[in-house]
C-alpha cells in the first residue's frame, strides 16, 4: 500500500492508557504496551478456536474480519487493573466477542448477535452494559460481565452504520444517514437529525450528553444538540479529509456558566489529527482548527507514511490547550507521545523509523552502537580547559558577593582611598595604544581597510607575507617575477610597511628581495617616472632607525630595574621578565615600537607601585 | 495510595492446575499473572507481611482442573485459603507465628484424599519460635506440624529446630518432608494417613559442605541435593531400612556401614550416593522432571542445566543473565518458570528450553562495594511523569514506572555482558534525573585491579523521542582527577549540571551552552565544562540547585557555600556544621535550605538564606530528603537506630521498624506528620506529581493531591501517598503502634513521639554566624566572609587585605 488509508483500521486504548489495541482488518489485534512500545501481545484465532469449540471448522484469523472494536472498563472506578477492562469486539459475520487482554483469553462469545456484520459497539459506564449495532438494524444490550442478552430492539429498517450511548446511559443514537435517538429505557425515538449524504462512520456522544458529533465521507464533522428541536447541525466542523476517528471532551471554563467548553478532536483518513475548541456553540462555529500532523521524509517512506492512528485528550489545563495522547507512525510499529496541543499553534511530530525493521530490543542495540560512534562527546582528565575559573580577585569577589546577595554590606568605599594613596594603578582603565589612538584622531591614515584587498591579492598570486616564509621560496617567487609587477609589489610593499599592517620583519625581507633582483629595473622606472618610491624607503627606514636606539637604551635598564627587584623582594614576586620581548624587537627590525613602549611603561609603573609599597 | 515494586522471586511461584495462571508472592500479597500474555490477572491480598509460601490445591480429577483454590503462608502469622478465580479469601488460620515455609503433603496423596473426604490436612511449617524468651533470644526456628482444619499448631510436635529459617522441600507424592540443615538432611516419612499423634520416622543424611537445595525424584528412591561448592549429591535408595520397616522396629537399621554402599558416608541410610559437579557456585536450584529421567539446576552463573538422572550427561540454556532461584514445573508438561535473581520470572517451553515470556519486576537492590562515603542511594526520581531510575547489577539503569508498576525501558550504561560469578570490577554508583526527565547523567568507578586501572566516569544521555528512551550524549573520563564524584544535581530548567567531588572541587557542565530545557530547535550538542570551583581545598560532599535555578548551593564538608552557576562567583558562605554535609536541598518556594550530615553526630538542619544561619537542626540520622516542589514542605527519612536509641524497644514485634519519615514546614522544627516505616536504610524519598488526578479530571468525587509523597525502601518496594491526606494511616509498611492496634498507625501526634523520640539537639536559635578573624595564609578567602557589623575593625582589616592583594597576584603569575 502506497498511501496509509486508515478507514479500516480499528483501534483502541485501554481504560488506563497503557496499553493500545489496534487491527488491521486480518483478523489479528495486537496489543502495544504504550509505555514500553512494545508489542505485548497478538491474537489470532480466538474467534475461530471458540468456534471450533461449537464444533465447526477451523478457520484460521483471516477469516475473520474485525468490524469494529472497544476497550470498556467494568469498574466503576477507574483502577489502574488490566483484569477490569475488556476489548469487544464484533464481526463481520455478526458475532461479539469480548477478550479478556490480561489473561489472554476470550471472555464471552455472542454467536450472530447481528446477522449481517456488527457495525458499532459503545459502553455506558453508569449502566454498566454494552450496545452492539449491526446491519440488521437491531440494537443490542449485553451484560459485559457475562455476556448475557440483556435487551433488543429494532431500530431501523435499514443498516445501522453507526450507534453510540450517552455517558448517563439514558440515550442512545444510531446513524445511518440520518441520525435517531433513542431512550434507553423504553426505546421510544425521541429525535431525528438529517443531514449527512452518506452513512455515518463515527459518532460519539460528548461527556456532558448534551451534544453529538458525527462524521461520514464528507469533509466535515457535524455537532447536533440533544434535547432541544432543532433538527439541523449546530456546527459544522472543516477538515481537508474525512474524518474517521472523533473524540471530545468538555472543560470547565469558571462558575458564572454551567455551560462547559467543549474539545473536539477528529482525525481525517490521511492520518492529520485536527482539534478544534470554544468556550461555547457560537466559539466552536468560528475556531480554526489545530493539526497535529507528522512530518515524512517521500524518500525514506516508499511504502506506507506514518500517520496518526488514534488521540485521546486528557487534560484540558487552560481553555486554549489540551493534553493530547497519541498513536501515530507506522502500523508495524506505532509510537505513543503525550504533545500538550495550543490553540492556533499546530504541531508537527517527527515520525521515527525505530524498530521497524527489527524487533525492538535488536534496534535499540544498534541504534546504540552507531550513536557511540557518531554524536558522542567524550572529554578526557583534561576537561577543564574552557571552563570559568572562580573569579580569583578578592576584592571582586566580596565586591560581587555583595552585590549578588545584598546581604552583606562591607564598607567597600572606605577601602578604595587607601588604594589610591598607594598610587595603585587602576587595572580596569583599558590600555589603548598611541597607535590606534592616532589612528581614531586621524593623524596616521586609516588605509587597514584599503590594504586589506591588496594583501588578499597578493596572497593569490603567491606571495606570503608571513614571518616564517623561507628565504629562498621569497628569492624564487621575485626571480620568477616579470620586473613591472616586481615594482608594483614593491610599492604596494611598502605602503604597507608604512601603514604597519603587517610585521615590518616580513615586508623587509621581501623589499630586500626585489631590490635586490629587480634593482636595474627600480632604478630606471625611479629616472623615468620620476617617483619617490626609492627615497620614501630611505625616509622611513631612517626614521624607524633613529627609534631603535632609544628602544634597546629603555630594555637595558628595565632589565636592571627587574634584576634589583628579584633581589630585593622577600617573597620573590617577580615579574615576568621582559627579556624575550626585548630579544623580539632586536631582530625584528624596528616594528611596533610604539607599542611596545606602551607595554613597558605599563609594567614599570606597576611594578613602581609596589617597590613604593 | 499506591504500592508497587515487589519482589517476584522471594519464594517459589506456583502454576494453577490449567496451567494458564501463575500465582507469585509478591510482598504482601499473591500476584496471579496469565502465563499467556504475561499480565497481572488478580491480586489475592489481605495478609499483613510478607507472603513466604504459596501452595495450589491440585486437581485430583481432569474435571476438578477448573478449581482454583490455593493456601498461603505469611510472616504475619496466618495461613489463608483462597479462591483465586475469584478471588477471594475463604478461611483464615491464624498461629500467630511467622511461618517462614509451607507444605502440605495430604493435599497430594491423592488415594488417601479420596477415600474418605473428612480426613485432616495438616501442614508442615517452618516457624520462629517465639513463646519463650529464651528461644527467641537464640532466634531459634521450628518444624513443626499444624492442623489446618482446626487452625490450631499439633502440640508438641517439633520435628527439627535449627539456626536459620528453611525451606522445607517435598516430593512430589507428598510421601516425604525434606529440610538441610547446615551440612546435614533431615528426612521424614509422611505417614498415608496422617493425623495429629502420628509419629514421623526420620533419617538423616550427612555431607562435608553446607547444602542449600535439595530435590526428591518423583517415583524412585532418589534425593538430589546442592551444596555451597556448586557439586550435587544424588543419593539412590535412601532410608530403604528406615522406611521400609514396620512401626516399633528402630533397632538394628544402623551401626552397619556396608560396603557395596558407594559414597555414602557413615551410618547414613542410603544405597549410594554419587556427585556431579559443573556449577562452579553455589547450587540454588534443583528439581526433577515429572517423569523423573532429568534433573534440573542452577546456580548463580545463570545456567540451567539439565542432567540426564541415568547418565549424567547434560544440556545448557545458557545466557538467562541473572543468576537462577526458583524453578516450577507446570502441570502443564509443555511449560514451566525460572525465576531469576533480576526480579524476573521466565516461562519456559521445556522440551525445546526457549523463553516465551518474561515477567519482569522492579529491579532488586544488589550488594556491591561501597564506593564513597556519600548518601547517593543510586535511586532517582522524575518528579512529573512518576518514573524512578534504578541501578541494576547489569550495569545498566532501569527506568521504572511508578504509576503502573511496570519497567519501562534499560538503559545500557556500561557496554559490558554481566556475569553474575564475575568478580565486580565496575561499580554505577550514581544515577541522576534532570526534573523534566529529559536528561540522565550517570556515574561509574572502576575499580583498580592490584591498585592500576582505577577510572571515574561520568555519562551524559539525552532523551530522544519518548520518555525512558536514553541515548549517551557525552563521556567524561577522570572528571575529577582521581576523586570520586560526591553528588549530582541538574538545573531545574536549563541544560546545565553539577558534579561534586570529594577531590575538592565541583564542575559546572553545560549542553548547549545552558540553553533552556525547552528549545527542541537545537540539536542535542555534548556537554562541556562550564565552571569549576573550589572552597578552601575541602572535599565537595554535597549539591542543590535552587527551585528557580539561580543559586547553586555546594556543601564543603561542613560550611555551605553559595554560588552564582552562571558567573562562578562565590555568594555566600553559610556556616558550620558538626560533621560533613551529605545531603542538600532548597526547600520549594521558601528560602529555606536543609542539609543532613552523617558521622558520630548525624544532623538534620534547615538554613535560612535571609539571614544566612540555622534555623533550626536535630541531632537525627537522615537516609534522604526530598523538598516539595510547589510549597515549604520537605520530608525525611530518618533512621531509628543511627539516631541514637530513640526507639522504646518494648514492644518487641518491632524490632523491623528502623525509620520514620517526617514531614517538616521548613519553617517549624515540629514535624507536621510522621510514618514509621521498614528496611529505611538505603531507602529514598522524593515528592511526585499526582497523574491519576489530571486523567479523572470531571468524573472525581474527590479531589486528588497535587503531589504525592514517594518513599521506597532498602528492597526497592515503594508507595506513594498523598502526605496530608488521612489515607496514608492505612499504610502497613508503616505500622507504627503495633498490630494490635492498627486503627492507630500511621500518624501519630508529634507531642507524644516527641517524648519519644527525644535527641534532638534543642533547636538551637542561632546568632547569625560569626566571622572567624584568625589570620591564615590564605586570608582573602575569609577576611570578609560573614556579615559586615561582625566585621572587624577597619583598621584591623586593612592590612591583611593588601597583604592578600600582594600574595594573590604572585599566586596568579606563578
Amino acid at each position: 500500500m502506497v498511501s496509509t488509508n486508515i478507514r479500516d483500521l480499528l483501534t483502541a486504548f485501554s481504560p488506563s492508557l497503557d496499553y493500545f489495541a489496534i487491527s488491521s482488518g486480518d483478523g489479528r489485534v495486537k496489543i502495544w504496551d504504550t509505555l514500553k512500545g512494545q508489542v505485548q501481545t497478538e491474537f489470532a484465532d480466538i474467534a475461530s478456536t471458540d468456534v471450533s469449540l461449537l464444533s465447526k471448522a477451523e478457520r484460521g484469523h483471516l477469516s475473520v474480519d474485525y468490524t469494529c472494536m472497544k476497550w470498556i472498563s467494568l469498574d466503576r472506578k477507574k483502577k489502574r487493573k488490566l483484569g477490569s477492562s475488556l476489548l469487544v469486539l464484533g464481526t463481520g459475520s455478526g458475532d461479539v466477542l469480548a477478550l479478556d487482554v490480561a489473561a489472554g483469553q476470550p471472555k464471552w462469545i455472542v454467536s450472530d448477535c447481528h446477522p449481517g456484520g456488527a457495525t458499532s459497539i459503545s459502553f455506558s459506564a453508569s449502566e454498566s452494559s454494552v450496545y452492539t449495532a449491526g446491519a440488521d438494524g437491531m440494537v443490542c444490550k449485553i451484560d459485559p460481565q457475562t455476556g448475557n442478552l440483556l435487551g433488543k430492539f429494532k431500530a431501523s429498517s435499514k443498516a445501522i452504520s453507526s450507534m453510540c450511548v450517552s455517558p448517563d446511559g439514558k440515550i442512545l443514537a444510531t446513524a445511518a444517514s440520518q441520525l435517531k435517538t433513542f431512550n434507553c429505557s423504553d426505546h421510544r425515538k425521541i429525535q431525528k437529525f438529517s443531514g449527512h449524504p452518506g452513512s455515518v462512520r463515527c459518532m460519539i456522544f460528548t461527556d456532558d450528553g448534551k451534544y453529538i458529533l458525527s462524521a461520514s465521507g464528507e469533509r466535515y464533522v457535524a455537532l447536533w444538540r440533544t434535547g432541544s428541536g432543532k433538527k439541523q447541525s449546530v456546527c459544522v466542523f472543516a477538515m481537508e479529509h474525512p474524518a474517521v476517528y472523533l473524540h471530545a471532551k468538555c472543560f470547565e471554563k469558571g462558575e458564572a456558566d454551567d455551560n462547559d467548553g467543549l474539545y473536539v478532536l477528529a482525525i481525517s483518513e490521511t492520518g492529520i489529527c485536527y482539534t478544534w475548541c470554544g468556550q461555547n456553540v457560537e466559539e466552536l462555529r468560528t475556531a480554526k482548527p489545530t493539526k497535529v500532523s507528522l512530518s515524512y521524509d517521500d524518500k525514506k517512506h516508499r511504502g506506507a507514511h506514518p500517520a496518526i492512528f488514534a488521540a485521546q485528550l486528557q487534560v484540558i489545563p487552560k481553555p486554549t490547550s489540551a493534553n493530547v495522547y497519541l498513536a501515530y507512525g507506522l502500523l508495524v510499529k506505532p509510537s505513543f507521545q503525550k504533545v500538550l496541543v495550543e490553540a492556533g499553534n499546530d504541531v508537527e511530530l517527527s515520525s521515527f523509523q525505530d524498530g521497524v525493521l527489527f524487533p525492538a530490543s535488536q534496534s535499540i542495540k544498534s541504534k546504540k552502537g552507531m550513536d557511540r560512534v557518531s554524536t558522542v562527546t567524550a572529554l578526557d582528565r583534561a576537561n577543564v580547559e574552557d571552563a570559568l575559573l572562580p573569579v580569583p580577585k578578592v576584592s571582586d569577589v566580596h565586591y560581587v558577593q555583595m552585590e549578588a546577595s545584598e546581604l552583606l554590606h562591607f564598607p567597600f568605599h572606605l577601602l578604595k582611598p587607601f588604594a589610591y594613596a598607594d598610587d595603585m594603578v587602576d587595572v580596569e582603565t583599558p590600555t589603548t595604544s598611541m597607535e590606534t589612538r592616532l589612528r581614531q584622531l586621524r593623524i596616521l591614515p586609516n588605509d587597514g581597510d584599503i590594504i586589506k584587498p591588496v594583501i588578499e591579492s597578493l596572497t593569490s598570486k603567491g606571495i606570503q607575507l608571513e614571518d616564517n616564509f623561507p628565504q629562498k621560496k621569497i628569492r624564487a617567487s621575485v626571480l620568477s617575477m616579470e620586473p613591472s609587477n616586481g615594482y608594483k609589489l614593491l610599492e604596494t610593499l611598502v605602503s604597507i610597511w608604512q601603514s604597519r599592517s603587517h610585521s615590518g620583519k616580513s615586508v623587509l625581507a621581501w623589499i630586500s628581495w626585489i631590490l635586490v633582483i629587480h634593482g636595474h629595473y627600480i632604478v630606471a622606472q625611479e629616472k623615468s617616472e620620476k617617483t619617490q618610491l626609492l627615497s620614501t624607503l630611505l625616509k622611513t627606514t631612517k626614521s624607524r632607525e633613529v627609534a631603535v636606539q632609544p628602544l634597546l637604551q629603555l630594555s637595558g635598564r628595565l632589565q636592571l630595574v627587574t634584576a634589583q627587584f628579584d633581589k630585593d623582594s622577600l617573597k620573590n614576586n617577580h615579574v615576568a621578565s621582559p627579556d624575550d620581548q626585548v630579544e623580539d624587537e632586536d631582530d625584528d627590525d624596528d616594528e611596533d615600537v610604539d607599542e611596545r613602549i606602551y607595554g613597558q611603561e605599563d609594567d614599570g609603573s606597576d611594578l613602581s607601585s609596589d617597590d613604593e609599597k | 495510595m499506591i504500592r508497587g515494586g515487589r519482589n517476584y522471586v522471594s519464594s517459589p511461584p506456583v502454576f494453577s492446575n490449567d496451567s494458564k495462571r501463575l500465582l507469585v508472592c509478591a510482598g504482601n500479597s499473591v500476584a496471579v499473572f496469565s502465563t499467556d500474555t504475561g499480565l497481572q490477572v488478580a491480586s489475592l491480598d489481605g495478609h499483613a507481611a510478607l507472603v513466604t509460601a504459596v501452595i495450589v490445591v491440585p486437581a485430583s480429577t481432569p474435571g476438578s482442573k477448573i478449581l482454583c483454590f490455593c493456601w498461603t503462608a505469611s510472616l504475619d502469622g496466618t495461613i489463608r485459603y483462597w479462591d483465586f478465580a475469584v478471588p477471594e479469601m475463604i478461611r483464615s488460620v491464624g498461629i500467630k507465628l511467622p511461618v517462614h515455609s509451607m507444605v502440605i503433603p495430604s493435599l497430594f496423596n491423592h488415594l488417601v484424599e479420596k477415600s474418605e473426604k473428612a480426613v485432616k490436612s495438616f501442614a508442615y511449617i517452618c516457624v520462629e519460635a517465639k513463646e519463650e524468651a529464651e528461644d527467641r533470644a537464640k532466634g531459634l526456628f521450628q518444624v513443626r506440624k499444624c492442623n489446618l482444619t482446626d487452625a490450631r499448631l499439633v502440640g508438641g510436635a517439633v520435628l527439627a529446630e535449627m539456626k536459620k529459617p528453611e525451606i522445607i522441600t517435598m516430593s512430589s507424592c507428598g510421601q516425604l518432608l525434606g529440610v538441610r540443615r547446615k551440612r546435614k538432611l533431615d528426612i521424614w516419612k509422611v505417614p498415608s494417613t496422617d493425623s495429629g499423634r502420628a509419629v514421623l520416622k526420620k533419617i538423616t543424611l550427612h555431607h562435608t559442605k553446607a547444602l542449600t537445595v535439595i530435590a526428591f525424584h518423583p517415583t524412585e528412591r532418589i534425593l538430589a541435593a546442592g551444596d555451597a561448592t556448586g557439586r550435587i549429591m544424588i543419593w539412590r535408595g535412601f532410608g530403604n531400612k528406615t522406611f521400609a520397616m514396620a512401626n516399633g522396629h528402630v533397632n538394628g537399621s544402623s551401626m552397619i556401614t556396608d560396603e557395596e554402599n558407594p559414597g555414602v558416608r557413615g551410618s547414613d541410610d542410603a544405597e549410594s550416593c554419587t556427585t556431579w559437579h559443573w556449577h562452579p557456585a553455589q547450587v540454588n536450584l534443583l528439581s526433577f522432571s515429572s517423569d523423573g529421567a532429568y534433573l534440573l539446576s542452577g546456580g548463580k552463573e545463570g545456567v540451567l542445566v539439565v542432567w540426564q538422572v541415568d547418565t549424567g550427561k547434560k544440556k545448557f540454556l545458557p545466557r538467562i543473565g541473572s543468576p537462577l532461584l526458583h524453578f516450577t514445573d507446570s502441570p502443564d508438561p509443555s511449560f514451566s518458570s525460572i525465576s531469576c535473581a533480576d526480579n524476573q520470572i521466565h516461562l519456559v517451553r521445556r522440551p525445546s528450553m526457549e523463553i516465551l515470556k518474561s515477567i519482569s519486576g522492579i529491579k532488586l537492590p544488589y550488594s556491591h562495594p561501597e564506593i564513597s562515603k556519600g548518601m547517593s542511594s543510586g535511586v532517582s526520581f522524575d518528579q512529573n511523569a512518576g518514573l524512578v531510575a534504578l541501578r541494576t547489577e547489569s550495569y545498566a539503569v532501569q527506568l521504572y514506572s511508578l504509576f503502573d508498576d511496570r519497567g519501562i525501558s534499560e538503559v545500557q550504561v556500561y557496554e559490558r555482558n554481566h556475569q553474575p560469578v564475575d568478580e565486580v570490577t565496575i561499580v554505577v554508583t550514581s544515577v541522576v534525573l534532570s526534573l523534566d526527565g529529559s536528561m540522565l547523567c550517570t556515574s561509574e568507578v572502576k575499580l583498580p585491579e592490584d591498585g592500576l586501572g582505577h577510572l571515574v566516569c561520568l555519562k551524559f544521555w539525552f532523551s530522544k523521542s519518548k520518555a525512558g528512551d536514553f541515548s549517551l550524549s557525552t563521556i567524561v573520563y577522570e572528571p575529577h582527577r582521581d576523586a570520586g564524584i560526591s553528588a549530582i544535581v541538574f538545573h531545574p530548567n536549563r541544560r546545565m549540571a553539577v558534579s561534586s567531588s570529594f577531590g575538592g572541587d565541583f564542575k559546572i557542565w553545560t549542553s548547549n551552552s545552558g540553553a533552556p530545557m525547552k528549545e527542541e530547535s537545537q540539536p542535542n550538542s555534548g556537554w562541556i565544562c562550564h565552571a569549576v570551583g573550589s572552597y578552601k581545598k575541602k572535599p565537595m560532599t554535597a549539591a542543590a540547585f535552587s527551585p528557580d535555578g539561580s543559586v547553586l548551593a555546594v556543601a564543603a564538608e561542613t560550611v555551605i557555600t553559595l554560588w552564582d552557576p552562571d558567573k562562578n562567583l562565590l555568594v555566600a558562605v553559610i556556616g558550620e556544621a558538626i560533621t560533613p554535609i551529605v545531603a542538600l536541598s532548597f526547600v520549594g518556594n521558601s528560602d529555606h535550605l536543609v542539609s543532613a550530615s552523617w558521622g558520630s553526630k548525624p544532623q538534620l538542619a534547615v538554613w535560612s538564606l535571609l539571614n544566612l544561619s540555622t534555623c533550626w537542626s536535630y541531632r537525627l540520622h537522615v537516609e534522604a530528603i526530598a523538598s516539595s516542589p510547589d510549597s515549604s514542605s520537605f520530608a525525611a527519612l530518618v533512621l531509628i537506630s543511627e539516631s541514637g536509641g530513640v526507639y522504646d524497644p518494648n514492644e518487641k514485634s518491632h524490632k523491623t521498624v528502623d525509620g520514620l519519615i517526617l514531614l517538616f514546614n521548613s519553617a517549624e522544627p515540629n514535624p507536621v506528620a510522621v510514618w514509621s516505616v521498614k528496611k529505611a536504610k538505603g531507602g529514598a524519598l522524593a515528592f511526585i506529581r499526582n497523574q491519576s488526578s489530571d486523567e479523572e479530571s470531571s468524573s472525581d468525587q474527590q479531589q486528588a493531591a497535587q503531589t504525592l509523597l514517594a518513599y521506597m525502601n532498602a528492597d526497592h518496594e515503594y508507595v506513594l501517598f498523598d502526605p496530608h491526606g488521612t489515607e496514608a494511616e492505612e499504610l502497613s509498611v508503616t505500622r507504627w503502634k503495633s498490630q494490635s492496634s492498627p486503627e492507630e498507625s500511621g500518624q501519630v501526634g508529634y507531642a507524644s513521639l516527641y517524648g519519644e523520640l527525644l535527641p534532638p539537639i534543642p533547636s538551637r536559635k542561632h546568632t547569625p554566624w560569626s566571622v572567624p578573624s584568625f589570620p591564615t595564609e590564605r586570608p582573602w578567602e575569609t577576611i570578609f566572609s560573614g556579615p559586615s557589623h561582625n566585621l572587624p575593625p577597619l583598621t584591623l582589616l586593612c592590612g591583611p587585605f593588601l597583604e592578600a592583594l600582594f600574595e594573590k597576584r604572585t599566586a596568579v603569575e606563578e
